[in-house]
């Protein structure tokens, strides 16, 4: 355009409408972001070649002044965005590109140590607990030394008494002994606690018994009571079928039959269907469909007495689970000496 | 306990339930079965059999025999047994035919042991008859479940309750009219009444003694009881039938005309009928004549007035001993018959004289000619009856938790033969048999088993009970045991459970003086003849044990300590001990790892170095202490105990932490002004703790320090080799304002100036 010649507008705007495409080809090709901001500032800089055309504009009319300065903002607008979009592209194709590089191999081992584990014994007597705990029982401990009294006498099982031939005792040379069973908690329960009373007791028992597959002469046991003003066999029934249905993670029938302990009366052997034939009979049942699971009954009237419990106000329930067996039972382990064995290829199983 | 199902069916006729079943109402119901032995098997095909002809087998002590059977007609058989003889008659059993010898035989001649009715094997039976023995089913009930029940110590008992179970009749095998009237012709005296309730005896003439009739032997047989002869046969079937244990004496060996029931003398003693010689304790009750003892009362009899072939007069003994007594005397002597069991159940004195009515009877089957000399000698204390029973059909459906109706209660306690009487609506006065009164029904609660095993305890509806809820009694103790378990298996170790037992030679290893210790007074092998005093015993055996096959493993134990107290019950302190195991190493790892462990369970505990004890490396050992209680140790187990590689051990007092856990610690407000740091390096000897340098550091700074916390140390040049640089970073502020960069100088210069003045060198 000859200078002083009043310029077209048209040929303005078309001449804006040529830059701008051209601008986007540019955008397009450019290979970095260096060369990107370089077609930036040559176009849309301040001396760029786009902010140009509005010092042409002071030859316009208003209206054709009007009229390209939308055209060149509608072009600027476009230019920028393209600016951007591609500037966008870049940064996420140079994540893209340090994220593949930092490739990990997950399945390194990870380094540390690797965690331990808890002994299946305690494992079991852990859901015990929980499940007592939520049935509003208190996890009572005791000694495992005992007097001949709280393992004995006040169970109901006097001097001379037959049932004492029933577990062979561990005497220690200052006249106590080891107890056989958790049952001596009970007693200091009730001494301590008074009723109502809703108790458990796991710990550690001994019996002096020589050691083969399945005698141990030290073994887990877990003793439970209960004494409240109205309890009774269908009670017991129920806080037993309670119980094994959670150990074991389904239904289970249980039996009772008559079963001799001298601190419980009527005493009871509860037997579980046997969860391996379910009942028609198998090598692990002996084929008779069950398995003896746990001595129970209602707590002998001498023992609340013993304890100072009115037995004409309170009764009361009681029963001893062997954990060991237990934990055999679950994990199918045949050789209860593996439990004291501390042998780590056992132990790391569970 | 053995029981004869044909035994049974003789005193329960109606029986029609097969041994299978039986077992299992027994089971349900009365007492734990253990198995079922069919016995006498091969008599289901016997026969009777006359031999008519026999012919040796050249070369052989073989015959051959001719016999003419009752079931399967003539038959020609081969056998060995020296007493095989023409005109004999024995026992045929068809087994298969075979060739022996060249002869064909088609069945066999039975010994007594072949068809299971004693144990002779010296020859074929020799039959004076009919042979009317029948295969039988034996149960075997769980001793320990008839430990309440004297009654179930005969087969007249366990006929009771299987008469009530099937609701059929029984029939009492004893006759007590058949007892003569008139003097009797011995004394008894006894000493003390409350050692023996009762003694009662006859005296026989004219006794042959031989060896009992085959189904007297078969009796006793299958029931596991070995026949000696008829008259000590006929003790010991009345023993197994109705649980009275009987004794015989020749009376031509007794001295005097008097028994004395008394207790032993010191000194005195007695050979009995196992040929062992006993000495005897005032302790023991026994039965002696003149001169002395001729039997342990309740346990054994003596063998120099025991019945032999050329005994011609006898004295029959059913007495009844205190159950307490022939137990202890049982365990004193370390010897249990089947007697000394049933009387350690408390017999009924009642039952002597129905043993002496029914031995009576049956001494007259198996010892012809045989005469009763005078009437029972009968010395005994007053038999009281026991008090009758209140019962309340209301108590009685409250503790089952199940409906019953009075007439329910009263048709099985009558099965039974207890005495029910109606006092009023729904209440009863029970009497108890003798035979249950002695020890194992006395209260109203011993009724409520009755009724419920003989309704069924499966007809009971499970139910919860309806109670009010609260919040059950806290165990902290163990509730932080069980944090303690969770925290460091999940820091890599497993739990291990050890015998509460050591070995002395262990204990010393590991400082401990097995005489100040617990024993155990029988222990089941000498190396657990010790209550532990520490973990780690059982640690060291699981390391050792271990290492055989892992390079490296952690493990733990949380048990009791065992530690005598001057009085009372021993203490018994629950202990953490952990080990880290590396064959390979320098041994820090481990050390360090269990630090770490040590911290995790008492943030900011102190470990400090400390004199190491015998079991301990002498340069790796220190103690654990925290908020001012010393809780443990940490050390390396010294090479000296075996184990071959490093082995790192934790040892803490759990209940010591549980109570310096409890103990609230107050929160500090956080800093409103910026703190200020440096570095100080000091040089120090090679083997002087950095613990002591950082203790030194903090005191020096005073109230101004924020916190210290551990840089690097260095060795080499240009230290002395015998020197270490420890460099620690300071952080030091005020509460109420920011400290100027001349007051951190000051309190810089101020710690330099305290550690040269401890004798240190910075590196400044
Ligand atoms: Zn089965």
């Amino acid at each position: 355009m000859a200078p002083g010649q009043r310029p077209d507008s048209l040929v303005l705007e078309n001449q804006i409408a040529q830059l701008e495409s051209a601008t986007l080809a540019r955008i397009h090709a450019a290979k970095n972001l260096e060369e990107l901001e370089a077609i930036r500032v040559d176009v849309l800089g301040r001396k760029g070649s786009l902010t140009q055309f509005s010092k042409e504009f002071g030859k316009l009319t208003p209206e054709e002044r009007s009229s390209a300065g939308k055209s060149l903002n509608a072009a600027k607008q476009s230019l920028e965005s393209a600016f951007d979009e591609r500037k966008q592209g870049f940064a996420s194709e140079a994540l893209e590109e340090r994220l593949e590089a930092e490739w990990i191999d997950l399945t390194l081992p990870a380094p540390g140590t690797s965690p331990g584990s808890l002994h299946p014994v305690t494992r079991i007597q852990r859901e015990i607990e929980d499940l007592f705990t939520s049935l509003g029982f208190a996890v009572l401990d005791g000694p495992e030394v005992e007097t001949e009294y709280h393992n004995f006498d006040a169970l109901n099982i006097p001097p001379e008494h037959p049932a004492r031939d029933m577990q062979d005792t561990f005497w220690l040379s200052d006249g106590n002994l080891l107890r056989t069973h958790t049952s001596p908690v009970q007693v200091r329960g009730m001494e301590r606690l008074g009723p109502p009373l809703r108790m458990i007791a796991p710990g550690r028992v001994f019996r002096n018994e020589e050691v083969d597959a399945s005698h141990e002469h030290t073994f887990y046991q877990v003793e439970g009571m209960m004494v409240d003003r109205n309890v009774s066999v269908a009670n017991l029934i129920y806080f037993m079928k309670t119980l094994l249905s959670a150990i074991f993670h389904r239904e289970v029938t249980v039996r009772l039959r008559p079963g001799y302990f001298p601190f419980v009366e009527p005493g009871f052997e509860l037997d579980i269907q046997c969860l391996i034939c379910g009942g028609g009979g198998c090598q692990v049942c002996k084929q008779s469909g069950w398995v003896e699971l746990l001595p129970c009954g209602l707590v002998h009237p001498n023992v609340l007495r013993m304890s100072g419990i009115d037995p004409e106000q309170w009764g009361g329930f009681a029963f001893g689970l062997g954990l060991t067996r237990l934990a055999m039972m679950r994990y199918g382990v045949d050789d209860i000496r593996l439990f004291a064995s501390g042998d780590l290829r056992f132990l790391r199983q569970f | 306990m053995k029981f004869s199902y044909n035994w049974i069916r003789e005193m329960v006729p109606a029986l029609d339930i097969e041994p299978r079943e039986l077992l299992r109402l027994i089971t349900t119901k009365t007492a734990e079965c253990e198995g079922l032995e069919v016995v006498g098997a091969a008599l289901a095909l016997a026969s009777v059999a006359q031999v008519i002809h026999v012919e040796p087998i050249a070369g052989s002590h073989n015959q051959i025999a001719i016999v003419e059977t009752e079931r399967y007609g003539k038959k020609t058989v081969v056998c060995g047994a020296p007493n095989c003889r023409a005109g004999m008659q024995t026992v045929y059993i068809p087994v298969a035919m075979t060739v022996i010898q060249g002869v064909e035989s088609d069945g066999m001649l039975a010994s007594g042991l072949e068809l299971g009715i004693n144990r002779d094997h010296t020859g074929i039976v020799e039959l004076g008859g009919e042979l009317l023995l029948a295969p039988d089913s034996v149960i075997e009930v769980d001793n320990k479940s008839l430990t309440h029940r004297p009654d179930l110590w005969g087969h007249h008992g366990m006929a009771r309750e299987v008469a009530a179970i099937t609701h059929q009749s029984l029939r009492d095998p004893v006759q007590l009219e058949l007892l003569p009237k008139g003097a009797a012709q011995i004394g008894v005296q006894i000493e003390d009444l409350a050692l023996c309730p009762r003694y009662s005896a006859l005296v026989f003439e004219n006794v042959t003694v031989g060896p009992s009739p085959l189904w007297l032997q078969y009796r006793l047989e299958s029931i596991g009881l070995n026949s000696i002869n008829n008259i000590v046969d006929v003790t010991n079937y009345v023993m197994a039938e109705i649980a009275q244990p009987m004794h015989a004496f020749d009376a031509e060996k007794l001295h005097g005309k008097t028994i004395f029931v008394r207790s032993a003398k010191g000194g005195e003693n007695i050979v009995a009928l196992n040929d062992e010689r006993y000495t005897l304790a005032p302790s023991n009750l026994i039965i002696a004549d003149a001169e002395g003892p001729i039997a342990i009362a309740g346990v054994i009899g003596g063998r120099d007035s025991a019945i032999g072939a050329q005994t011609k007069r006898v004295v029959l003994e059913a007495a009844c001993f205190q159950a307490a007594s022939v137990r202890k005397t049982s365990v004193s002597l370390k010897l249990r018959t089947d007697a000394s069991m049933r009387f350690e159940k408390s017999q009924d004195p009642v039952n002597t004289v129905r043993g002496l009515a029914r031995a009576f009877e049956l001494l007259y089957q198996v010892s012809p000619g045989i005469r009763l000399i005078g009437g029972v000698a009968d010395c005994k204390a007053d038999l009281k009856t026991a008090p009758s029973i209140d019962l309340s059909i209301e108590w009685l459906i409250r503790k089952l938790g199940r409906l019953v109706t009075a007439e329910e209660v009263r048709e099985i306690l009558t099965a039974l033969e207890f005495g029910v009487t109606e006092t009023g609506p729904g209440s009863f006065s029970v009497s108890v048999p003798s035979w249950r009164a002695t020890k194992d029904v006395s209260i109203k609660d011993d009724l409520l088993e009755e009724v419920g095993r003989m309704i069924g305890y499966e007809s009971i509806t499970p139910r919860p009970p309806l109670i009010e809820c609260a919040v059950p009694p806290d165990n902290p103790a163990r509730k932080y045991e069980r944090e303690v378990r969770d925290l460091v298996a999940a820091r890599g170790f497993t739990e291990v459970h050890n015998y509460s037992f050591i070995s002395e030679e262990m204990a010393r290893a590991f400082h401990f003086d097995p005489d100040a210790h617990i024993k155990v007074t029988n222990p089941i092998a000498a190396d657990q003849s010790l209550m532990r005093p520490s973990l780690l015993p059982g640690i060291r055996r699981n390391l050792i044990d271990n290492s055989r096959r892992l390079n490296s493993f952690r493990l733990f134990e949380i048990g009791r300590e065992i530690h005598p107290r001057l009085e009372g019950l021993p203490e018994e302190i629950p202990h953490l001990a952990a080990a880290s195991f590396a064959r390979e190493g320098d041994g820090s790892v481990g050390l360090f790892e269990l630090k770490r462990l040590a911290e995790c369970l008492m943030p900011r505990c102190e470990v400090q170095p400390a004199p190491a004890r015998k079991y301990e490396h002498p340069r790796r050992s220190a103690t654990v202490s925290w908020r001012g209680g010393s809780i443990g140790r940490l050390f390396e187990l010294h090479p000296s105990l075996g184990v071959e590689g490093r082995a790192a051990i934790l040892d803490l007092d759990l209940a010591l932490i549980e109570r310096l856990d409890q103990r609230e610690e107050r929160y500090q407000s956080l800093r409103r002004f910026p703190t200020s740091a440096f570095d100080l390096s000091v040089i120090t000897g090679l083997r002087d703790p950095v613990g002591s340098v950082e203790k030194l550091l903090a005191r020096a700074a005073g109230s101004d320090l924020v916190e210290i916390e551990f840089v690097r140390q260095y060795t080499g040049a240009p230290l002395p080799e015998d020197r270490k640089s420890v460099s620690y970073r300071l952080t030091v502020g005020a509460l109420d304002r920011t400290l100027s960069s001349e007051e951190v100088a000051v309190i810089r210069n101020r710690i330099i100036d305290a550690m040269r003045e401890a004798g240190y060198e910075l590196r400044v």
